[in-house]
């Protein structure tokens, strides 16, 4: 009997040796300091974990350097759901675009306080402002084509359904008009539609390259959108490359399509500088300018580096490009100055996808 | 009495060679131990932890699936998307496509993604449940990495004709219906079971992750099932035996959405064929077993909300021959060969539809003591692949009898798992230049078993580690294309022990046992640069879990509570999100009248009697208080004597 107590107290040795080298309980997340208030800064939203998780929103302070992680859930009872793909601050509110969840949730975007949920939508993807009672939001839907859905933003109801060219996507306003780039959604498409903001009706459809997705409006006026190309069937190849086109907003007509030559890289993310004259994109693994007064395709490489998120801060015109490492655990934004050198770094939620400026 | 003498030493050698042997009286086990002297695992398993859940236990979830009885009665961790929905099986720390899942020593492993769904298997269409751990590459080949599952069937001779029916209704609509019958004679078995199962798994649940009114019904989780097993088998002289299985199931579940997402559309269907046949030869010398699978497996998955409709289907041949033979008296010899033909059809997944062939040579060496105190095996498995080096995997496994009452129990083995057609040749992405994952895995138990008077008693305890190289996982390339790679190094180790109590007197029987986990399964490369998920712990691992259960017998009379604790899971792979642990209780009680060679159960099932709210996945609701109730009937005439 002593030698079977003495094999059992080996074994139980053994395990206390084997679980002292671990604690069980995992640690507790550095716990958020609310802010008093999320003014000043930057918001970088978060898509989380796809089918079963939650995103966040992380905020990037410019005067402090801090970063406050998972906003949402630290200021309000419940997360903020599955796959978050955008934020926009609008009439000092965020709106904050679920996609998975088809929900766009509401905050006090100085507080962070639910203010409520516009639901029953299907694959939203952008928020836009139209006026103090009325705002716009993009989605692929679940019908033939894509939509823009019309929200009374004092009720948070969806008041009209606009129908678009597929999987609707950026949106830029300009003038009485807003510009829709409809990036294909679950097939392919290569308009962007034009709804009159008074009526809601659609003005035009207009024929730019395959897949435009994002949008953005110069100094000048004049609307310029990515257009991503045309993919086989197995993403190997491209059966229509990309293409920068310049829209003008006056005639509604393309000024220009200039395509770009890469057979295997998607040109994506259109963003514009505080002056409205440079425009930058992402493209084969680096990030690109285009001065708005160019009426050909410059190509001038800025950051030799992809990122799967890509922002201009309007106030200083610094980038802000994201990487999501190995797409489960929390990612990063890397900062660079307006001349494109690096500056520093700050951890975020996982997959950080878009940035609001504040 | 040649029978009895060989069912007498085999069960003596099963004795020895399965660790943790769960036995509530049944009398049918005689006949099951007489099938497992053929079988690879029942004598060259050696030196590995298994575990055995004979037909009495799954007896008591013949209403359930295979998903459900794994969760409560093992140390395996099932991951379960919730109530009726995709469940897999994780051993000691390894993924989903780390458990080879064999029916009757085919592998029911998908060729498209490696995995199968646990859910999808009724627990009465198999009699018996080997569950084999560690790293077992030469015996079962790709896939046995971090276990294996062996689910058995197996053929009663001369037990007259029987018919038997059961119905049984629980919580959200749950209804099941299965009817058998089987004619036995001396020389020939054939039988054919019947189920059909519906739920609605409507169930309430607190959606934490709503605003406003949150307390929520789960939504779109309908579920329809219904297949048929039939069997046959042959004792054709002394020396041989056929069998035929045939399996078919047809599926048809809703998704319902996780409580983050509050909508979902999505539906998806499986139909599948499996048919088997094994015939077997034993010699006073040689004994030879040669077997043939077909498997035509058809998968269609619906998202009306993103347009999705996905199709997927795969037909594999399996052809397996084995020899065995002793040199001397001390020793056993088996040597094989496997052919698998694997081909997805009908999908637009890839470019080309794969086709793959593998052909493996295997070899087993026993050597045991005259008087079985020893056992000891090496094997190896060579497996052949057009273009692709698949590395030699030996394994050297060795269970002694010490001190009486002690059985000590080795093992050191090589294995591997090669790429899936997903991973080579998924049209988005698809890598062909994937190696397969591979790495050793050692591990040594220690087992104390005793009765004295009317108690018995067994305690084990198992510290293995496991390393896994060239795990692949699929990131994005420069051109955001997700695709597999061969990037992680994953390193498991821990701790597993088991208790098993027994006191009997007359027919009354209490039961105790109770396991205990402790789990590291960590990365220990980095796929990215700054890579967090560096000497981690791999998502959905828990470190620790555990599970006792007791067990009364009285007569026809059986009441049983398990209690499943599962610890804390990492749901971010830098460790930085996770869910909190939970504890489950379930109670099953059965009572049996037997009337002359009939007999009628009645039983209930209630599941989370103490009504813990929990998560296996996160935002996936799962379900508070749920019971089954049913009623079986079995009749039985038997053969009249000549």
């Amino acid at each position: 009997m002593k030698k079977n107590k003495l094999i059992y107290a080996s074994i139980l040795a053994f395990s206390i040796t084997i679980s002292g080298c671990k604690k069980d309980d995992p640690e507790t997340p550095a716990e958020v300091t609310p802010s008093v208030s999320y003014s000043n800064g930057v918001f970088i939203t978060n898509e989380g974990p796809y089918g079963t998780g939650t995103g966040t929103i992380s905020f990037y302070s410019r005067s402090s350097g801090s970063v406050s992680a998972n906003l949402f859930g630290a200021h309000n009872t419940y997360p903020l759901g599955n796959v978050v793909q955008s934020m926009e601050v609008f009439n000092s509110q965020g709106y904050i675009v679920v996609n998975n969840a088809g929900k766009v949730e509401v905050v006090d975007a100085t507080s962070f306080n639910s203010q409520g949920a516009i639901n029953n939508l299907v694959n939203p993807r952008y928020f836009l402002g139209i006026n103090n009672s009325k705002g716009y939001v993009s989605q692929w839907g679940s019908g033939a084509t894509g939509e823009v859905k019309v929200i009374d933003l004092a009720t948070k109801a969806v008041t009209a359904t606009i129908n678009t060219g597929n999987g609707a996507e950026g949106m830029v306003k300009s003038g009485n008009n807003v510009y829709v780039a409809c990036s294909g959604g679950y097939v392919t498409d290569s308009v962007v539609t034009v709804i009159n903001t008074a009526t809601d009706a659609v003005v035009t459809n207009i024929t730019v390259g395959a897949n435009p997705s994002s949008i953005k409006m110069d100094a000048n006026g004049k609307i310029w959108v990515i257009c991503g190309g045309e993919w086989n069937g197995t993403i190997t190849a491209l059966l229509k490359t990309g293409r920068l086109v310049r829209i003008d907003p006056t005639t509604n007509t393309v000024d220009f399509s200039l395509p770009f030559s890469s057979t295997t890289s998607s040109p994506s993310h259109l963003v514009i500088n505080n002056t409205g004259t440079t425009l930058y994109y992402m493209y084969n693994g680096g990030v690109y300018s285009q001065s708005a007064t160019s009426a050909s395709l410059n190509a001038t490489l800025v950051i030799n580096r992809s990122f799967y998120g890509l922002g201009i801060d309007p106030t200083n015109n610094y980038f802000y490009g994201s990487d999501p490492g190995n797409f489960s655990s929390n990612g990063k934004v890397i900062r660079y100055n307006a001349a494109a050198t690096v500056l520093d770094s700050f951890n975020v939620g996982l997959i950080p996808g878009n940035f609001c400026f504040q | 009495m040649n029978l009895f003498k060989l069912f007498f030493s085999v069960s003596l050698l099963s004795l020895t060679v399965s660790g943790f042997t769960q036995t509530v009286g049944d009398s049918v086990k005689q006949l099951k131990v007489v099938e497992i002297t053929t079988s690879r695992s029942g004598n060259f398993a050696i030196g590995n932890k298994s575990e055995t859940l004979d037909s009495s236990l799954l007896d008591r979830y013949s209403a359930g699936n295979l998903a459900e009885v794994l969760t409560s009665e093992s140390q395996l961790f099932i991951k379960s998307y919730g109530l009726g929905s995709l469940a897999s099986s994780s051993f000691r720390g390894a993924g989903a496509e780390h458990t080879s899942v064999l029916w009757n020593g085919f592998n029911l492993q998908s060729p498209m993604n490696g995995q199968i769904d646990l859910s999808l298997i009724p627990s009465d269409f198999v009699n018996e449940v080997n569950l084999q751990y560690g790293g077992a590459g030469a015996l079962w080949g790709s896939g046995a990495v971090g276990g294996t599952i062996l689910m058995n069937n197996s053929g009663r001779f001369n037990r007259g004709t029987s018919v038997s029916m059961s119905t049984s209704f629980g919580s959200f609509g749950d209804m099941r219906q299965q009817a058998g019958v089987e004619i036995s004679k001396k020389r020939v078995v054939s039988s054919l079971k019947l189920f059909n199962h519906d739920a609605k798994n409507n169930f309430p649940f607190i959606n934490s992750a709503q605003y406003g009114n949150r307390e929520q019904q789960q939504s779109n989780a309908e579920l329809k099932e219904y297949g048929l097993l039939q069997e046959n088998y042959f004792q054709i002289n002394a020396h041989q035996k056929i069998n035929t299985r045939f399996w078919y199931q047809f599926n048809n579940r809703n998704i319902p959405p996780s409580m983050t997402q509050n909508i979902n559309a999505a539906n998806q269907k499986d139909e599948l064929y499996r048919a088997t046949t094994e015939w077997q030869r034993t010699g006073d010398k040689l004994t030879i077993l040669a077997r043939i699978a077909y498997f035509d497996e058809g998968l269609r998955y619906v998202d009306s909300i993103i347009h999705l409709d996905a199709r997927s289907r795969t037909k594999v041949t399996i052809a397996e021959a084995e020899a065995r033979f002793s040199i001397t008296k001390f020793d056993l010899v088996n040597i094989g060969i496997n052919n698998t033909y694997s081909e997805a059809i009908d999908t637009s997944d890839y470019i080309v539809n794969p086709t793959q062939n593998r052909v493996s040579l295997f070899a087993s060496y026993k050597l045991h003591s005259k008087n079985n105190n020893w056992n000891a095996v090496i094997s190896g498995r060579q497996e052949f692949i057009k273009s692709k080096t698949i590395p030699f995997t030996p394994s050297l496994g060795i269970d002694v009898k010490v001190l009486k009452y002690f059985i000590v129990k080795a093992n050191v083995a090589e294995h591997y798992h090669l790429p899936t057609l997903n991973e080579l040749y998924w049209g988005q992405g698809g890598n062909p230049d994937l190696k397969a994952e591979s790495g050793w895995s050692e591990e040594l138990s220690l087992i104390h078993k005793h009765h004295y008077k009317g108690f018995s008693w067994e305690l084990g305890g198992t510290v293995f580690n496991r390393n896994i190289d060239n795990w692949i996982i699929w990131l994005p390339n420069n051109y955001n294309i997700w695709t597999p790679e061969n990037v992680l190094q994953v390193w498991s180790r821990g701790v597993e022990y088991k208790l098993n109590l027994s006191y009997s007197v007359r027919k009354f029987k209490v039961q105790l046992s109770g396991m205990y986990n402790y789990v590291l399964s960590t990365n220990e490369k980095a796929a990215t640069a700054n890579d967090a998920s560096l000497n981690k712990q791999l998502i959905y691992v828990p470190i620790q879990n555990a599970q006792g259960n007791i067990t009364v017998s009285w007569k026809g009379t059986v009441v049983s509570y398990t209690h499943v604790y599962t610890g804390y899971r990492y749901t971010s792979s830098d460790n930085l999100e996770y869910l909190k642990p939970y504890a489950i209780g379930n109670i099953n009680i059965g009572q049996t009248f037997l009337l002359n060679t009939s007999k009628i159960k009645v039983f209930v099932q209630l599941n989370n009697v103490w009504e813990e709210t929990y998560q296996v996945l996160a935002y996936r609701a799962m379900p508070l208080f749920n019971y089954q109730a049913g009623l079986a009937v079995y009749f039985n005439q038997p053969n009249k004597q000549k």
